[in-house]
């Protein structure tokens, strides 16, 4: 009796001790001259001279690309691409001295042509450039010889030496200009490598760049927007160095740990309390002033930021030398603000919506703004929007009360002279303030004018002045030299290095081939199958099958076309950001295909996908086949684990419930079921990350290394959410094969083999069980497609490049042909799989067997 | 077998109590709660249990138990709607389709394998995201994926019980199919009914954990399970036991709702 309990038991603590031993064990290689940075947010482009995404300088300013000018960690200009520079007395004329000597990455000479050829690009009226107002005064630009370079103004322009070491100015070269979206080429010490969409950015060194040549030989940047996933990355050493932490409330821990460096500094990131100054009462004076006595910006920062953020009085960064503390304009004063309220015509207060981006500092100080509104009578409903819409409906329609956001530009106060900017905020005097800025270069009169704007913003409490965004970098206390001090918030690597020794890891066997052997396989056996049915139910049943089958799909697809329809949110608009004027987003939608009539779309895209084109991507602009085809890689494996997993804990666990029906052990084993079907898999999987990643340092906390990082290595980091997902489905098919059993146990052939004389467990051995698993089988195949599309709440738990993630952001970027292409692939699978597990079922089920062949 | 029974009767009552607590403390916390759930303190903030806070506060000071009751009468309230929603429909289906035959039988199941084809969790994410998030669009996401399932289990039990003598009977009497349906088909069908909605009731629960999780499910300031799960996990380092309220929150109920489920199919033989 004892023997029995111990068989199957013993195998599942087996596989549990086999499979930590086997996580543990797997070497990982690493070495000391690469380095993986995170970053919140991916860039949906990688040319800054096209698109107004900061994203984009965060990863490749001064990296990849460079200006004439550029940003030094204190804010003010240096030389970079121009050595020197002379400005005419009358400001009218500015003369670049260029560096002689330099390459780009495709071998082309810098000169002042192609520096020329740059500026004139930005200037072009057709030019995509987001900041081309700010380069505006220049009238001509000229090329002396080969390295001077002249710019003629039409007026004097204060600012233009700023605005030309920004990123959008950086100097790019006529032949590669046009693909700079997807495969930059710059003049910076690294250069570019491969962007594997949603997932990483990864550079190398340029081994010929002009000044020093940098240590590091490959950075890649993660793109990690969840502050746990940001936290265990960084915990798990899967991420060296975040630049802008997302989670203020580990700060703390991460600068009490002396395995890691801190950095608290600040960003060109003032975050406000958007007011749409257009819309009664906020377009009245005394109820802003209300709203800004109303705030409690310490208990905000706290609460928000964790205390790591500074206040604000006004438009502008309190890290600058022109700053004016303002923050004492209208202070913290309750009573005050019920006072002017009621002046106003409210005493009883009012109703407003407060309208959200995802980030998590606006998300958070919303919470807490509308309980500070709250106590002064005005009463707060907020709405949380994704990107897409934030950028239609508040920016774009102006469609909105209050909001949160961070202007993370440098000096861009002067988008309150903007008559059509989302504030809504029309002064003249301000704008004079402005013009009068623009025309004056002499430093002493900027400070005054500086000043005095700042004042004029708080004193007409435009917006709720909240506070500076924080620079929160965190790093490996092994990584030195990055440019995290810089106030632009870009990641400079040029001069970064890390202080470990090399790790040597197991080389990268042929995965692809395996894969691919493994497809021909799977494929092999469909059409055994198919042969096999074929024989056995005839070509006509079995034709008139695959008709339904390929029905149902095409039903499918007009549902998944005309749901996804309705999403609402314009992909343009979320692709092109926060400045483009409406004949450029116009241009883009008919690019896109857009504007034609919606049957016409959705004819289109069945049509492509007939031949395999499932449509280009809005947001990355490459095919959507082969953003899934990248996708599949983890998606697929991941579900196959799971379920290799799941089978291996339930099948003794079904068995041993079975065999011992009735008693104390199947009761528990029940239970046991019970507890697993109840734990939600995310959840699991937040507690094992726990455990296993951060506590024990045994796996990795999440991410996917690639195929070619090495099989093993792959597959130790898709053990943890492989586990976590497979869990309720071990439940499930524990307790389906347990009832399955017991099932059989009644069957008539049963009652004979034990009036033979044969043991109980012989018996579920040899008979029961090859009759139980038939519908086992079919349970396995449904959850092989449940897995599949399931995984998307694990995906985003571990962060792993999967179809789950993909659909997720697309999603939220309304990049409609990506998620009508991924859902009907899921379908696709979903359906053939159940249509393949059919068939079988019918081929292999004893009772047809017993039969012969169906007419 | 008396150890299966015995099993059955426990199980039974152990999932009844735990059922029926969530939903008397969901019926209270709709007009009572020990604090205000969304009364945000800061200077209160991440306290361990006290007595003034059964369950401490959270990360912005509001107290943890009035937030997991209020809670509970979100998820409770969306599983149970959605739930319903597929009754209401489904049921209905599932008896034309059972009486009727043929091509309406056809259509309706073809129907029915369509929506099961579809994976249900991206598309409750998409239709939420497509019509906004919020409680009210969770029920529908998630209802939607409910009349399937009862339709099909509806149709399966009910095309057994037409073939039995007494509904050939009524059909001789000159019963029409609806009354028949009703009358007969439907109370036989009632105990696998109710096991199946105590099924989807708990998955339910689970799939508004996991849509709130997302950011789907109900919005601030109402309090929701996934959320809070969600804020807690940045916050492991500074306060683990946040997460271990709202994911034992929604583990208890799902236990509770299957073991009542267990109990009743058992109790009756299934």
């Amino acid at each position: 009796m004892r023997s029995r309990r111990r068989g199957p038991r013993a195998a599942v603590l087996g596989a549990a001790l086999a499979l930590l031993g086997f996580a543990c064990a797997a070497p990982s290689a690493r070495a000391s001259d690469a380095v993986t940075v995170g970053m919140q947010l991916e860039p949906p482009v990688l040319d800054p001279t096209a698109n107004p995404a900061a994203a984009i300088s965060e990863a490749l300013y001064a990296n990849l690309f460079e200006g004439l000018v550029q940003f030094a960690a204190d804010g003010s200009v240096r030389p970079c691409l121009a050595t020197s520079w002379d400005i005419s007395a009358d400001g009218l004329s500015y003369t670049f001295h260029l560096r002689d000597g330099v390459r780009f990455h495709d071998g082309v000479r810098f000169d002042a042509d192609t520096a020329k050829y740059s500026l004139e690009r930005a200037l072009a009226p057709y030019s995509r450039n987001p900041q081309r107002a700010r380069i505006s005064a220049i009238s001509a630009v000229q090329a002396l010889d080969a390295l001077t370079l002249r710019l003629s103004l039409r007026r004097r322009s204060g600012g233009l030496l700023q605005s030309l070491a920004w990123g959008p100015f950086v100097m790019v070269e006529p032949r590669s200009a046009a693909t700079n979206g997807t495969r930059p080429i710059g003049t910076g010490p690294f250069r570019f490598v491969d962007w594997r969409r949603g997932d990483a950015l990864v550079l190398e060194r340029n081994d010929d760049y002009w000044g020093a040549r940098p240590r590091l030989g490959r950075a890649t940047f993660k793109f990690i927007s969840d502050p746990t996933a940001a936290y265990a990355a960084l915990m798990a050493g899967d991420v060296d160095a975040f630049s802008a932490y997302p989670a203020p409330e580990n700060v703390a821990q991460f600068a009490a740990d002396p395995r890691f460096k801190v950095f608290v500094g600040s960003t060109e990131g003032e975050t406000v309390l958007a007011l749409n100054n257009r819309r009664p009462p906020l377009s009245l004076l005394p109820v802003r002033r209300a709203i800004a006595h109303a705030l409690d910006r310490r208990a905000l920062i706290d609460g928000a930021m964790f205390g790591y953020a500074t206040p604000i009085g006004s438009h502008f960064p309190p890290h600058s030398p022109d700053y004016i503390d303002l923050t004492g304009t209208y202070p913290h004063d309750v009573a005050q603000a019920r006072a002017l309220l009621a002046q106003a015509g409210y005493p009883k207060g009012f109703s407003v919506t407060l309208k959200l981006p995802p980030p998590s500092y606006a998300r958070r100080a919303g919470e807490i703004v509308a309980s500070q509104l709250a106590a002064v009578g005005i009463r707060v409903t907020i709405e949380n929007l994704e990107w897409a819409q934030w950028l239609d409906q508040v920016f774009a329609r102006h469609d909105f009360d209050m909001s949160i956001v961070a202007h993370v530009e440098p000096m861009d106060y002067d988008i309150y002279a903007r008559d059509d900017y989302y504030f809504g905020y029309s002064n003249a005097d301000f704008k004079a303030l402005i013009a009068a800025l623009e025309d004056t270069i002499d430093p002493a009169l900027r400070h005054e004018l500086l000043g005095e704007i700042q004042h004029k913003l708080a004193e007409d409490a435009v917006n709720g002045f909240l506070f500076q965004l924080p620079r929160l970098a965190v790093w490996n206390a092994h990584l030195h030299g990055v440019g995290f001090e810089n106030p632009l918030g870009t990641i400079e690597l040029a001069r970064a290095y890390d202080d470990r020794p090399n790790e040597a890891g197991a080389a990268p066997p042929k995965v692809a081939a395996a894969a691919l052997g493994v497809a021909w396989l799977a494929a092999a056996a469909a059409l055994l199958l198919f042969a096999l049915a074929a024989r056995r139910f005839g070509a006509v049943a079995l034709s008139g099958r695959l008709a339904v089958l390929l029905l149902t799909l095409a039903a499918a697809t007009v549902v998944v076309f005309v749901i996804v329809q309705v999403v609402p949110g314009d992909p343009v608009r979320y692709m092109l950001g926060l400045q483009a004027q409406p004949d450029t987003v116009a241009a883009m939608r008919r690019v896109l295909g857009l504007d034609a009539a919606p049957l016409e779309r959705y004819l289109n895209w069945v049509g492509g996908i007939v031949h395999g084109d499932f449509g280009l991507s809005y947001t990355y602009r490459v095919p959507v086949s082969s953003l899934i085809a990248e996708r599949l890689q983890v998606s697929v494996p991941l579900a196959l684990y799971a379920l290799v997993l799941a089978a291996s804990v339930a099948f003794p666990v079904g068995f041993a419930a079975a065999a011992h029906r009735g008693r104390a052990s199947d009761a528990w084993l029940t239970s046991l079921t019970q507890l697993g079907l109840a734990i939600p898999n995310f959840w699991l999987g937040m507690l094992l990350v726990m455990v296993f990643a951060i506590a024990l340092h045994a796996t990795s906390a999440g991410g996917f290394p690639g195929w070619g990082a090495g099989f093993w290595a792959a597959l130790r980091a898709l053990t943890l959410p492989a586990v976590a997902l497979a869990m309720p489905q071990a439940a499930i098919l524990a307790r389906v094969l347990r009832g399955a059993l017991i099932d059989t146990l009644h069957e008539d052939y049963i009652r004979t083999a034990r009036a033979k004389g044969a043991s109980e467990r012989r018996i579920l051995w040899r008979h029961a069980l090859p009759n139980a698993l038939i519908p086992v089988l079919t349970i396995l195949g449904m959850q092989f497609s449940f897995l599949l599309a399931g995984g998307v709440i694990i995906e985003n738990v571990f962060f792993l490049p999967g179809l789950g993630r993909l659909v997720f952001q697309a999603i939220e970027q309304r990049d409609l042909i990506v998620v009508q292409g991924v859902v009907i692939v899921l379908v696709l699978a979903v359906v053939s799989v159940s249509f393949l597990v059919d068939l079988a079922y019918e081929l292999v089920d004893p009772r047809l067997r017993a039969q012969g062949s169906a007419p | 077998m008396s150890g299966k029974a015995r099993g059955g009767g426990a199980a039974f009552a152990a999932g009844a109590t735990i059922t029926l607590a969530y939903l008397v403390i969901a019926l209270i916390a709709c007009v009572w709660t020990p604090h205000d759930p969304t009364a945000i303190s800061i200077a209160d903030k991440l306290q361990a249990p006290s007595v003034h806070h059964w369950f401490g506060t959270d990360q912005l000071g509001r107290d943890v138990l009035s937030m997991i009751m209020a809670g509970a009468r979100n998820t409770v309230g969306v599983a149970l709607l959605s739930t319903l929603i597929g009754a209401a429909v489904g049921i209905p289906l599932g008896l034309i389709a059972a009486a009727e035959r043929g091509v309406v039988e056809e259509l309706i199941m073809r129907a029915n394998d369509l929506t099961f084809a579809f994976p249900a969790l991206l598309l409750a994410i998409l239709i939420t995201a497509a019509l906004g998030p919020g409680a009210v669009n969770a029920v529908i996401a998630i209802g939607v994926f409910n009349i399937p399932v009862f339709a099909r289990v509806v149709r399966g039990g009910a095309r057994n019980l037409w073939t039995r003598d007494y509904t050939l009977a009524a059909r001789v009497a000159g019963k029409g199919s609806a009354r028949i349906s009703l009358e007969h088909i439907l109370p036989n069908l009632a105990t696998l009914l109710v096991v199946q909605g105590t099924i989807q009731f708990s998955l339910g629960v689970i799939a508004e954990a996991g849509l709130s999780y997302v950011g789907l499910g109900a919005q601030p300031p109402s309090p929701s399970w996934g959320r809070m799960l969600n804020e807690a996990q940045s916050l492991t380092a500074l306060d683990p036991a946040l997460a271990l309220f709202p994911g034992g929150a929604v583990v208890l109920l799902v236990l509770g709702l299957n073991l009542l489920g267990d109990g009743l199919g058992r109790g009756r033989g299934l």
